[in-house]
């Protein structure tokens, strides 16, 4: 007759507690292998915001960048300096950023109606007689497509520093304009042309000083940029990926943005399964075999962790493979990771714990989840919350711990603290399973029935 | 000697008495029917007897040592098999036979040789390796009986095991129990199908409204009732009431009076034809009268003034 639970010896006790927990573990295993729809759909989930998000910010070029603005370029002034600006456009450096197209007032509407272009530039009617002229303010007209958000923000700039160019020009040789003017027009001959050219080019020798070299100068040093300006790089970070920075790169902040806070989804769903089985009777079930009912909570416990161990194994290190993310300090990230997942975990067993209702249990854990993520950085940089939640909540919360400390390893070129949050990560693990402990023993005082 | 005695178990949830001052024996190689209506207090019971609750008062003895003195040793004897199933859907049925076998303390070796001696005795060896959610409302509920068997435990607890299965499916596990009984094994078993108490049961106790009103044989249940014969009058009895006839209460006993029917059996030893003439002879008019034998509705009826399948 086997004897169920009864140890001998505290050893054999142990090895008891041990086969039972194995046992235990391996049922749960094959559950969910046999019905891994949510576990999945928390694991996609993540891949796929990356991914889009990702591609939000970088584009589709193969070089990384932005790829290449296409424009309409409508000149209604048609002279000789709108063909200037028209020809320069797509010059050189511009040429690999822009894709202008000349169209006619019309034409450049239908387009960006129809979504083709992500900007129209108007160079209006006598645009270079009243630039020239100085007496009154001219203007260039940007129509900017609202259903791009990136693109024509870019043009919106570069139109600025256009029109700071233009107004610096006309500052500095106001005084030849009325001569320019006559050329453009058709009436200065070849030795006026030469003339104001010489005089253009000593203005600017003069100026040469100002110039070069500049008073402010800005370098970018790619280790020390922040994570969140990782996410403002875009892709053209993450094409340095490979060659300069392996830390840079938007995939890398998402990605673990999104494993701090779909671990918590993933561990929601572990957890409440302890509640599934209360529904299901197969608790109650070990219940009428083993007073004890501790073996069976730690079990479930124990299965969340593995899970989340899996899951982040998984987010981190298959989404680094697919994104090309390529960490910079494994060992420590998985450290965090680890001590992320007894967090998740015990905090997952304290809210089942308080929350005997299964539906209801479900619903708060995903609410918490979700507040924890947000407010800890998970969707957004840190930088870019509340000053209130930024400056008073965001830095208690374990997920902020886990999310920036990683993202530090990951973008910050000198050494980074990542020992306190470890510690803090774990110490706060060990009370949230001890209270889960405490509230569960509680809860089932009574035993095990629903 | 008894392997399981209860004496005066009480559980009250707020202000309803689930279960009140309950008291019973159940012997090796004997099965103990706890018959009784949807909400008597018999699944409260069970829960009691395999510690799932705790009683507010009385007193479980599993082979002469109180439950709560040592509840583990008290439940490595026991096997429970709950009313609703108790089984994980996704995994096959050996996976199951074998998970709860681990659990009830088997070795893995033991568990799995323990799994196909159930698997073939349960018939379900040909569908051993398909996941238990194609199953059956039967095959579920062997399932659900054999997890309680792995550990061949002295007392098994049946909480209503046949609920919502097709008849041949019932029977197969009705047969099934009965060879665990020959087997010694000895068994509570819960149910409010009457049929299943009279041919399964060697005793019988009948609870209502968390009391045991009475228990017996089928034989000595019968007797309540003043014999082996019952006769069903049927008759216009709206407008009239049997104290009103002369000397009726002195020569039959009213089982169940209602303004159609009226059931009663013979008091004393009377000869069959002499109570037909009586009952022929009464100041109503009479549709037909009917001779049949008690069986345990008729008992719960005496005991309760109502149906059990009401």
């Amino acid at each position: 007759m086997p004897t169920a639970g009864t140890p001998r010896s505290p050893s054999d006790g142990a090895r008891r507690w041990c086969h039972q927990l194995r046992v235990l573990l391996a049922k749960d295993l094959r559950r969910a292998w046999r019905n891994p729809l949510p576990l999945l759909i928390n694991l996609l989930i993540p891949l796929c915001i990356t991914g889009l998000v990702g591609l939000a910010f970088g584009g589709k070029s193969d070089s990384g960048a932005l790829g290449r603005i296409r424009f309409a370029l409508v000149d209604e002034d048609k002279t000789i300096l709108s063909d200037f600006l028209r020809g320069s456009a797509n010059q050189r450096e511009g040429g690999k950023y822009l894709d202008p197209v000349i169209l006619e007032r019309d034409e450049a509407l239908r387009q960006i109606n129809d979504n083709r272009i992500s900007a129209v530039l108007i160079i209006p009617t006598n645009f270079t007689r009243n630039y020239f002229g100085g007496r009154e303010v001219v203007s260039l007209e940007l129509i900017k497509n609202p259903a791009q958000s990136i693109h024509p923000a870019v043009m919106e700039e570069l139109l600025g520093a256009l029109v700071t160019a233009l107004n610096a020009i006309a500052r500095n040789l106001q005084s030849e304009f009325p001569d320019w003017q006559r050329v453009f027009d058709g009436e200065g001959g070849y030795k006026q042309v030469a003339g104001l050219i010489e005089r253009a080019g000593d203005k600017l020798k003069a100026a040469q000083k100002f110039i070069n070299p500049p008073l402010i100068v800005y370098e970018k040093d790619a280790p020390a940029a922040s994570a969140a300006d990782a996410l403002k790089a875009g892709a053209g970070a993450k094409n340095n990926t490979k060659k300069n920075d392996p830390g840079a790169g938007v995939f890398g902040f998402l990605l673990t943005g999104m494993a701090g806070m779909f671990l918590l989804f993933l561990a929601s769903n572990a957890m409440t399964d302890l509640q599934r089985e209360i529904r299901q009777h197969t608790f109650a079930r070990y219940h009428t075999l083993h007073h004890q009912l501790a073996p069976f909570v730690a079990g479930k416990i124990a299965f969340t962790v593995l899970v989340l161990v899996l899951s982040s194994s998984f987010l981190l290190a298959g989404g680094g493979l697919i994104f090309q993310v390529e960490w910079r300090h494994p060992v420590v990230l998985a450290a965090l990771a680890l001590s992320y997942a007894f967090f998740a975990a015990g905090l997952m067993a304290v809210l089942v714990a308080l929350i005997p209702d299964e539906r209801k249990a479900s619903a708060l854990n995903t609410v918490v989840g979700m507040g924890l993520g947000l407010a800890g950085g998970c969707m957004f940089p840190p930088e870019s919350l509340p000053v209130f939640l930024r400056e008073q909540v965001t830095p208690w919360l374990p997920t902020y711990w886990f999310v920036a400390t990683t993202r530090n390893l990951q973008y910050s070129a000198g050494e980074v603290a990542w020992l306190p949050a470890l510690v803090k990560l774990v110490l706060l693990s060990a009370g949230l399973l001890a209270l889960a402990a405490v509230l569960l023993r509680r809860r089932f005082r009574m035993g095990g029935r629903p | 000697m008894s392997l399981l005695r209860v004496q005066g178990l009480f559980k009250a949830f707020a202000a309803i008495r689930a279960v009140d001052s309950v008291s019973f024996e159940v012997r090796p190689g004997e099965i103990y029917g706890l018959l009784g209506p949807n909400g008597a207090g018999k699944t409260t019971t069970i829960s009691m007897i395999s510690g799932l609750l705790k009683p507010d008062a009385g007193e479980v003895i599993v082979a002469s040592t109180p439950f709560w003195s040592d509840p583990q040793k008290a439940k490595r004897i026991m096997g429970v098999v709950p009313q609703e199933l108790a089984i994980y859907e996704e995994l096959t049925g050996r996976e199951n036979l074998e998970f709860w076998g681990a659990m009830a303390g088997l070795s893995s070796g033991e568990a799995r040789s323990r799994t196909t001696e159930l698997l073939e005795a349960l018939t379900l060896t040909d569908r051993a390796k398909d996941a238990v959610k194609t199953y059956s409302g039967g095959m579920k509920r062997r399932i659900n009986l054999g997890c309680a068997l792995l550990h061949r435990p002295k007392l098994l607890l049946l909480d209503e095991p046949t609920v919502g299965i097709d008849p041949q499916a019932r029977l197969n596990i009705l047969e099934f129990i009965r060879n665990l009984r020959a087997s010694g094994t000895a068994i509570l078993y819960t149910t409010h199908y009457l049929e299943e108490a009279e041919l399964l049961c060697q005793r019988i106790g009948i609870i209502d409204h968390g009391r045991l009103l009475a228990e017996g044989s089928l034989k000595e249940l019968q007797d309540r009732l003043g014999g082996d014969r019952l006769f069903v009058l049927e008759a216009e009895l709206k407008e009239t009431s049997p104290d009103s006839w002369d000397g009726f209460r002195q020569r039959f006993r009213v089982i169940q009076k209602t303004e159609r029917q009226l059931v009663v059996s013979a008091i004393g030893p009377r000869d069959p034809s002499e109570c037909l003439k009586d009952l022929l002879g009464l100041p109503v008019r009479v549709e037909n009268v009917m001779l049949k034998r008690p069986s345990l509705n008729d008992v719960f009826l005496q005991l309760t003034g109502r149906e059990l399948r009401e």
